[in-house]
């Protein structure tokens, strides 16, 4: 008997065990308020920060900021995935104290992020930013308070190979060229010479050709295009998406389109399935992520033993104007709502995101190519992103690492010289905009319809406009209304409830 | 008359030995009853108050919006994805679980007989099982391990297009894609029909054979009849496990739902969705019931009637005891108030 209750009691002891495993959370006493001449708090604290990067590089720039802030132990993670990552975390009260978001509806919807104006617009450093972060309050939500600031910036790009151009003895396009130009150099590189020889394309796309334009698409006399899909700050305008929408769709079903990885089609242009446009040596214009350059073409011999010669130029604009916006993935980052020290968290944001401090540490951390992350790769070739800061030195320090630079100094500078107005994609930056892709946009299937040609884009104009405006309205109200950080003005809220209502109405 | 009386226990306290043994008793199911309290019970009941509700776990606290029954409107009106896997998986149980359940039998069958290596052929047909309940069947699925390289999948879709709706005949070609992962389902089913069959006492096939009977009629009489009650419970096992496994599209549609930052979706809705799938496999587990539950064969219906005629045979007998008793009474009644005499012998009759 005595044996049997010893079993007994030795099993709910294992069990309890077990439960107790399950949960727990860093506790941490409340700040003390004793700070310093700068205003940081003097107590020992730890900041963490859940980010997308390169986790080496992070660690770097962590323990430098450490070295600067000794009382400050920074943790930090890479996120997998925000929504699943972030919910657990505020349901097991373990929220991370600054993190980046690639959602910005789902960081809104749960009020993750904390208003930090005080600390931003307070911030001498802050007037050096790209023009767009406070003329469009990229990471403020068209509300008068800012939740986040753009933390990771990559410009979209138009890459071309000038040894494709000079094999079909065509002309270089000039750096500041326009939309019509860019089209008119698609097709006529786009070459096939038969006789068993392999194809000429005119455009090898991962960006598609509608979200470039979409920002690229008028004069802003004519409107202020903040956003995709037209949108200006308070309404959408699908018209402008639709034009690009169809002249991309028109440019794949007429064959200036080079065909995509794993395709058939890619199988009988090059006898590869897996095979890569981007290393054929067969297409001059890309529409490729920025971070391509650095990660593919740039490492050491990649383009000399494919031919190949890849410079950068802007996303061209409709209008020839000197000065226009740049589509940008643009990630978001703040401080949490449940943050201890919101001050030092900023601090913290800011030196991994925008600040020149940081930026400075970066370059020398991507300088040194003998670091390495876990895969091996030089950290300058894992998915650097471009510094929004306009300081000087930066620049400096940040065109340097470009191996092709010198070679083709003039087009790269151009480039870095055009892409200050960065507009980041709709679900940065404008509330409502992923719920309206999630569960109206991509859910038609629009972009297949009308790539094979069974439909065109300018039918969806006007129910897609509506659709948006609703959906942004209703996102407006719940986020910023009274069940959310209550931060709107009355005339807001009828205004925004005017837009719901008149859909719901319908 | 007789009437037996029923062991009463005595009434008291209990002795130290009993309390002792009821404490131990109690102590050992302790742990599974924490276990139904804290994962099981609680967590039931949370869900069911979270569905009425839109909920919004920030880092400050969790907020509870009450939407009545919005959650559910929302699910079925404005979330097609959701009838749709619904449909997909009603359609996939049906067709897949005869498929594990047959299969099983036709292993434990072959595992049963007098075969070399048997132990070891078990243990190859049970490692699925371990297999199965981790990621690693994720990654398997991944690299197209769950399919048959040699089964032309296009052409089956294709053939069952000529005679059933598309939308079935791709249901029937999935299956047969994913042919191996269907019968690595089968592990425990086979342990199950396997215990069953040796619990088949061998004097019925001996019986059988001298009378002449063939290894075929053998199953159909004997060995099925038998093992009735296991199909059903391997059936109604294979039901829960696809409802709940990784491989099930539904459970990573609520688990999605539940994770999911947008302001419509989160723990409420992923809590309505998930009674709603609860219910409809409640439903499966019910028609599987019906289908295979237990129905009395002749020789049981016999038995049960004739129990029911003793049983009212036995009533009658104590009916007319009752009768006697009572008339005896009434006699007694009778002859006390001298209203009746019994014949003394002193004159006529």
């Amino acid at each position: 008997m005595k044996k049997r209750f010893l079993v007994s009691v030795l099993l709910i002891i294992t069990m309890l065990a077990t439960l107790a495993g399950c949960g727990g959370s860093k506790k941490t006493s409340g700040p003390s308020g004793n700070v310093d001449e700068n205003g940081v708090t003097t107590d020992e604290i730890t900041l963490s920060f859940w980010h997308y990067e390169d986790e080496t590089t992070v660690t770097l720039l962590a323990e430098k900021f450490m070295e600067k802030y000794p009382n400050i132990t920074v943790e930090h993670r890479v996120i997998e995935d925000m929504s699943t990552d972030l919910s657990a975390a505020a349901a097991a009260g373990n929220f991370p104290d600054v993190f980046e978001g690639t959602d910005s509806d789902t960081a809104l919807a749960n009020m993750y992020w904390a208003d930090i104006s005080e600390y931003f617009d307070a911030d001498p450093e802050n007037e050096n930013l790209m023009a767009t972060i406070k003329e469009y309050g990229l990471g403020c939500f068209d509300t008068d308070c800012r939740f986040a600031v753009p933390m990771v910036y990559w410009p979209s790009a138009v890459f071309v190979d000038k040894a494709v151009i000079e094999k079909l003895n065509l002309e270089m396009p000039r750096t500041d060229w326009t939309w019509a130009e860019m089209i008119q150099l698609i097709k006529d590189a786009t070459v096939d010479p038969g006789a068993g020889e392999m194809k000429y394309y005119g455009l090898g796309y991962y960006n598609r050709l509608d979200s470039l334009y979409g920002i690229a698409a008028c004069a802003s006399s004519e409107r202020q295009i903040k956003g995709e899909f037209g949108f200006d700050g308070d309404t959408f305008d699908l018209q402008y998406w639709a034009i690009g929408e169809q002249e991309f769709s028109d440019l794949k079903l007429a064959g200036y389109v080079a065909p995509q990885t794993e395709t058939q089609e890619m199988e009988d242009w090059t006898g590869d399935w897996e095979a890569w446009f981007g290393a054929t040596g067969h297409v001059a214009v890309f529409s490729e992520g920025f971070w391509t350059y650095m990660n593919i073409w740039a490492q050491d011999g990649y383009q000399e033993d494919l031919g190949l010669e890849i410079v950068p130029y802007v996303t061209p604009n409709v209008v020839d104007e000197p000065e226009h916006n740049v589509i940008a993935t643009m990630y978001m980052g703040g401080v949490s709502t449940s943050c201890q020290y919101p001050y030092e968290a900023y601090l913290l944001l800011k030196w991994m995101g925008w600040g020149i401090e940081g930026w400075k540490a970066r370059i020398e951390i991507y300088n040194d190519t003998s670091i390495t992350n876990a895969s091996g790769v030089p950290l300058k070739h894992s998915t650097m992103p471009t510094p929004i800061t306009l300081d000087e030195e930066v620049w400096a320090g940040y065109k340097a690492l470009f191996p092709g630079y010198e070679e083709n100094k003039v087009i790269w500078d151009d480039f870095f010289a055009n892409i200050t107005r960065p507009v980041p994609y709709g679900w940065y930056n404008i509330a409502g905009y992923w719920n309206f892709c999630d569960q109206y946009f991509n859910k038609i299937g629009i972009h297949d319809l009308v790539d094979k040609g069974t439909a065109k884009a300018a039918d969806y104009v006007e129910e897609a406009t509506e659709q948006a405006n609703y959906y942004h309205a209703e996102a407006m109200i719940s986020y910023f209304g009274p069940n959310g950080y209550d931060v709107l003005s009355d005339e807001d809220l009828a205004k925004y409830q005017a837009v719901v209502d008149s859909f719901t109405a319908q | 008359m007789s009437k037996e009386k029923k062991v009463k226990k005595p009434k008291g306290k209990l002795g130290k030995l009993e309390k002792r043994e009821a404490r131990a008793g109690y102590l050992f199911i302790a742990p599974w009853l924490i276990g139904v309290i804290l994962f099981m019970l609680y967590p039931l009941a949370q869900s069911f108050y979270y569905m009425w509700y839109n909920i919004r776990i920030t880092p400050l606290g969790t907020k509870f919006i009450p939407v009545g029954t919005g959650n559910f409107t929302q699910i079925w009106l404005e979330n097609p994805e959701f009838p749709k896997q619904i449909v997909t998986y009603l359609w996939q149980t049906i067709v897949q679980v005869p498929i594990i359940v047959v299969f099983a039998l036709m292993i434990a069958m072959m595992l049963n007989g007098k075969i070399r290596f048997k132990g070891f052929f078990r243990l190859i047909f049970f490692l699925p099982v371990i297999i199965v309940s981790g990621p690693v069947m994720n990654m398997l699925v991944d690299q197209e391990a769950a399919s048959i390289p040699a089964m032309n999948i296009q052409s089956i879709t294709a053939a069952f297009g000529t005679f059933l709706p598309q939308s079935a005949a791709e249901s029937v070609g999935e299956i047969f894609s994913n042919m191996i992962m269907i019968l690595w389902y089968s592990g425990v089913q086979i342990l199950i029909f396997l215990s069953a069959l040796q619990k088949i006492d061998p004097a019925l096939y001996e019986a059988a054979k001298i009378d002449g009977g063939s290894k075929w009629e053998c199953f159909w009489k004997i060995t099925l009849p038998t093992i009735k009650p296991m199909i059903l419970l391997n059936a109604v096992y294979s039901v829960i496990f696809m409802s709940s496994n990784e491989q099930n599209e539904l459970i990573n549609m609520i688990q999605r739902a539940m994770f999911s930052g947008t302001k419509e979706k989160g723990y409420g809705y992923a809590s309505a969705m998930a009674w709603m799938y609860s219910l409809v496999v409640t439903l499966v587990v019910l028609v599987f019931f019906l289908l295979l539950g237990s129905k009395k064969d002749v020789y049981d219906r016999q038995v049960k009637k004739r129990k029911r005629a003793m049983k009212k045979e036995a009533r009658l007998v104590k009916k007319i005891e009752r009768r006697g008793i009572r008339n005896v009474k009434k006699l007694e009644k009778a002859r006390k108030k001298r209203k009746y005499r019994t014949y003394t012998g002193e004159s006529d009759y």
